[in-house]
């Protein structure tokens, strides 16, 4: 047996997905590699040795062209060439050496050998390859059920039986787990299915003896689908066959996996999260609306697990929000009549940018159209305590920073608003910004939200003052993102895991940071982030590359905080390294590189260029 | 008497004519590393050897060799180096197998140490105990080549930045497990490669273009 250097297998075995070879065949893969040190000078001629072989890369950094589609920026653990070995192409692979480096080359013979003992990693590599890593748009969708995919909706485990067992041992079968339809199997594959109406029409109806072969009646050859496609594509089938039945299929085994029925897709459409919003606005009492409010985190922990479920279920929460604050509001003019002026009630931080997880907690205040008198005064008092204490019971934490309408520093009138606006700007201390950056993104739900568009109006000139930029810009730049110069993740200690990394503050709260600056330089005033950088696509401040990049990582983050917290029920931001596949990593490291990047351009802009 | 024995050791630099003018990137090297019982040169014995090949910054790991070198030798403190324990030792090849192995490379390929001396010293000696006639081997030594690429810019080194791991890491190759022959030999290998392409990025450079890193080697035969 040929001896394979440790550290050659150690990483093999790391990379996903010859992380599922068995150590022998591990073994024969590391007997076929050559591994190569490509550097500018040499790159071409090892790429036309190496032709048609798929690429592994240990270290250095690759810009490579391997498809038709735009150039990819490349590190340790990216493949590349995954397309010529899965569709035996021969399509030229081209390459700029960013930094020099180690690259495995895979001959096309031993990943199909691969793919022949572990059919996994065909079917990795045909979703690596279709996986647009860094150009998924903002999804609108307002059904998130839709795209679950089938396998996850299967209510129970497959009920088979095969083609040679007689009918009665299928009906038995079916009775015996209470289902309407049974799998019909030759050999383990799927040859056929029979459905209650089956039983009824060809077997009873026609006086079929029941000792006959189940292949006799069944329907062979049924619409099916194969498992990783969406209830969508489910509903499109069962609607264009008129079937009500549907066998699932696994895509790379082909052998079939469950029967979706009819009844499936209307006990998951039943669970709609906007039937559940379109139910809280109809509450009619505090207690009715706290008890819908709690199916939201139940709802979102069960169906809406997967990373881009974040797209929407961020908005879905901020919406929910929304229309529970504007339904206490309701309740308590109600009871105590019509506000004595004007008012608008404002929301901050990851409400105001739509942008909210399970573990957000209330940040909210009143904007007054003037000062209010003593009586008018309690009146507000009255209502915030009210409708912040009514959001804690619908499971919207109270703000342990007591940013909250019920603190009364934060129900100021239009022009205290302004006044204190002016301060931050002409004395912008770390302090300041500190305490001033949380009130920069902000939105009206309730109330008369023309009171927001007047402090707009006049704070806007006032956040373009260079200075105060520069001092933000300073505050955006003082986290630092959690990579090590050697662009290894860095971890600091006293989290929950040792391999944590807390998306919050090294993350997404830079991007935030960081958008508000260039937004409050060109006067915008909206706080969701996607249409805040959608805005910045048009300003000469950012290249509209950069804007694509920001927005990309901006969501990989959020979607990955919103898997974490789903998937492991936690309010948390400590993403542990072990919950994420090799293709994540490399995004995650590619994201704090594209945000480390972008602070340093930041404090070039705004800040002369010093921290 | 270590005088005496080091000055009839002592390489000469005049480079065989077969590989003076040869491009580095078509000469075939052959990375070695041992694994001993002590670092006395004048009675350490071979407990383990790893070798493989590499040509035009290119290795095909299927020419990795790794053996492990019966023999009766105390390991002394050497186990809490290489993990070697005495049944893997017994386990071992007789030397005289491994080495006959070795020599076939003699003449085809450029032998590469990290720290030629000490590894040639040995094989010398063992060679000739066992009274194999070694011919003319002609050596790359990477911490002599990474030691004059990095006092260009730094003098005197800092302490410990000759090691193969600190080494490696210079030239931003990941880090690997120390200690084992083979995997010593790739990282040494791998760490060549890197310091060929810093000192001639164009690839035109032959091995007597190498001379003024002091890096290569004559052994001749004795």
């Amino acid at each position: 047996m040929i001896h394979i250097p440790q550290q050659t297998l150690e990483f093999l075995g790391s990379s996903a997905p010859f992380d599922l070879l068995t150590e022998d065949q591990l073994n024969h893969l590391a007997s076929t590699i050559t591994v190569c040190y490509i550097s500018k000078g040499d790159a071409e001629q090892i790429l036309e040795q190496q032709r048609g072989s798929l690429f592994l890369i240990n270290s250095g950094q690759f810009s490579v062209k391997d498809s038709p589609e735009k150039t990819r920026h490349l590190s340790e653990e990216d493949y590349f060439g995954c397309g010529n070995v899965l569709h035996k192409e021969d399509h030229l692979i081209t390459m700029t050496v960013d930094s020099p480096g180690l690259v495995y080359c895979i001959p096309a013979q031993t990943f199909e050998w691969c793919v022949s003992v572990q059919p996994g990693i065909g079917s990795f590599f045909r979703h690596y390859s279709a996986e647009k890593i860094h150009s998924e748009q903002l999804d609108d969708s307002t059904s998130i059920w839709m795209y679950k995919p089938v396998h996850e909706a299967l209510a129970q485990e497959m009920i088979s039986a095969d083609l040679n067992s007689s009918i009665l041992t299928g009906v038995r079968l079916m009775a015996k787990h209470c289902v309407s339809s049974l799998v019909i199997t030759d050999n383990q594959r799927l040859a056929g299915i029979i459905t209650d109406r089956d039983i009824r029409n060809r077997v009873v109806a026609e006086q079929v003896d029941v000792q006959q072969p189940l292949s006799s009646i069944m329907t062979t050859e049924p619409a099916k689908i194969t498992h990783q496609r969406t209830l969508f594509d489910a509903l499109c089938m069962m609607t264009e066959h008129n079937v009500n039945h549907l066998p699932i299929i696994d895509k790379d085994s082909e052998m079939p996996v469950g029967i979706l029925t009819a009844t499936d897709m209307i006990r998951h459409q039943r669970s709609n999260v906007l039937l559940l919003v379109k139910a809280l606005s109809k509450a009619t009492s505090m207690h009715e609306l706290s008890r819908l409010s709690w199916q939201l985190p139940q709802y979102f922990s069960k169906h809406a697990k997967r990373l881009g479920d974040f797209d929407i279920a961020g908005k879905v929460l901020s919406q929910a929000t929304d229309i529970m604050t504007r339904k206490l509001i309701t309740f308590f003019v109600k009871e105590h009549g019509a506000a004595p002026m004007d008012y608008c009630w404002l929301v901050y931080g990851s409400q105001a940018r739509e942008d909210q997880t399970m573990g957000s907690d209330q940040d909210n205040g009143l904007l007054l159209a003037t000062e209010p008198d003593e009586q008018a005064a309690q009146y507000f008092a009255d209502l915030a305590e009210y409708v912040c204490r009514g959001l804690d019971k619908c499971g919207i934490r109270l703000c342990t920073g007591n940013i909250m309408a019920s603190n009364p520093l934060l129900r100021l009138s239009v022009n205290q608003a302004i006044k204190e606006a002016e301060n931050w700007v002409q004395s912008p201390t770390p302090e300041a910004i500190l305490n001033c950056n949380i009130f920069l993104d902000v939105r009206g739900v309730a109330g008369n939200i023309h009171l927001l568009t007047q402090l707009h109006q006049a704070r806007a000139p006032l956040f373009k003052q260079t200075r105060f930029l520069a001092a933000l810009t300073r505050h955006a730049c003082k986290s630092m993102v959690p990579l090590s110069v050697f662009q290894k993740f860095s971890y600091k200690k006293g989290l929950p895991k040792k391999d944590c990394i807390d998306l919050k503050h090294s993350g997404v709260a830079i991007i935030n940071d960081l958008v508000r600056v260039y937004s409050l330089a060109n006067g915008l005033t909206m706080p969701a982030i996607p249409l805040r950088l959608e805005s910045l696509m048009n300003q000469p401040e950012l290249s509209s590359q950069n804007v694509k990049n920001l927005r990309d990582v901006w969501l990989l983050l959020n979607r990955l905080r919103w898997r974490h917290q789903t998937q492991n029920n936690a309010k948390d931001n400590y993403l542990s390294m072990s919950d994420l596949s090799s293709i994540e990593k490399y995004q995650l490291k590619e994201a704090f590189r594209v945000i480390r990047r972008t602070q340093q351009a930041a404090l070039f802009k705004f800040a002369g260029g010093s921290a | 008497m270590w005088q005496k024995f080091n000055r009839w050791l002592r390489p000469q630099h005049s480079i065989p004519p077969q590989w003076r003018d040869k491009r580095l990137s078509e000469i075939p090297f052959l990375s070695i590393d041992l694994e001993l019982t002590s670092m006395n040169l004048a009675d350490a014995k071979i407990l383990s050897i790893g070798w493989v090949e590499g040509k035009g910054n290119q290795i095909q790991l299927q020419s990795c060799f790794y053996q492990l070198v019966s023999t009766r030798a105390p390991l002394h403190q050497s186990p809490v180096i290489h993990g070697l324990t005495a049944d893997d030792i017994a386990q071992g090849e007789p030397v005289r197998e491994v080495l006959e192995k070795l020599k076939r490379y003699a003449q085809s390929h450029i032998w590469v140490f990290h720290c030629t001396n000490l590894d040639m010293n040995i094989l010398q000696r063992v060679f000739r105990e066992l009274g194999l006639p070694l011919p003319t081997i002609v050596t790359l030594d990477t911490l002599t080549f990474g030691l004059y690429q990095l006092t260009r810019h730094l003098r005197p080194p800092p302490p410990n930045s000759v090691v193969l791991p600190v080494c490696r890491a210079r030239y931003g190759l990941p880090a690997v497990p120390a200690h084992n022959a083979l995997d010593d030999a790739m990282a040494t290998l791998e760490l060549l490669f890197a310091q060929i392409q810093k000192f001639s990025p164009d690839e035109a450079e032959t091995l007597a273009s190498l001379r003024i890193t002091k890096a290569v080697n004559v052994f001749h035969s004795e």
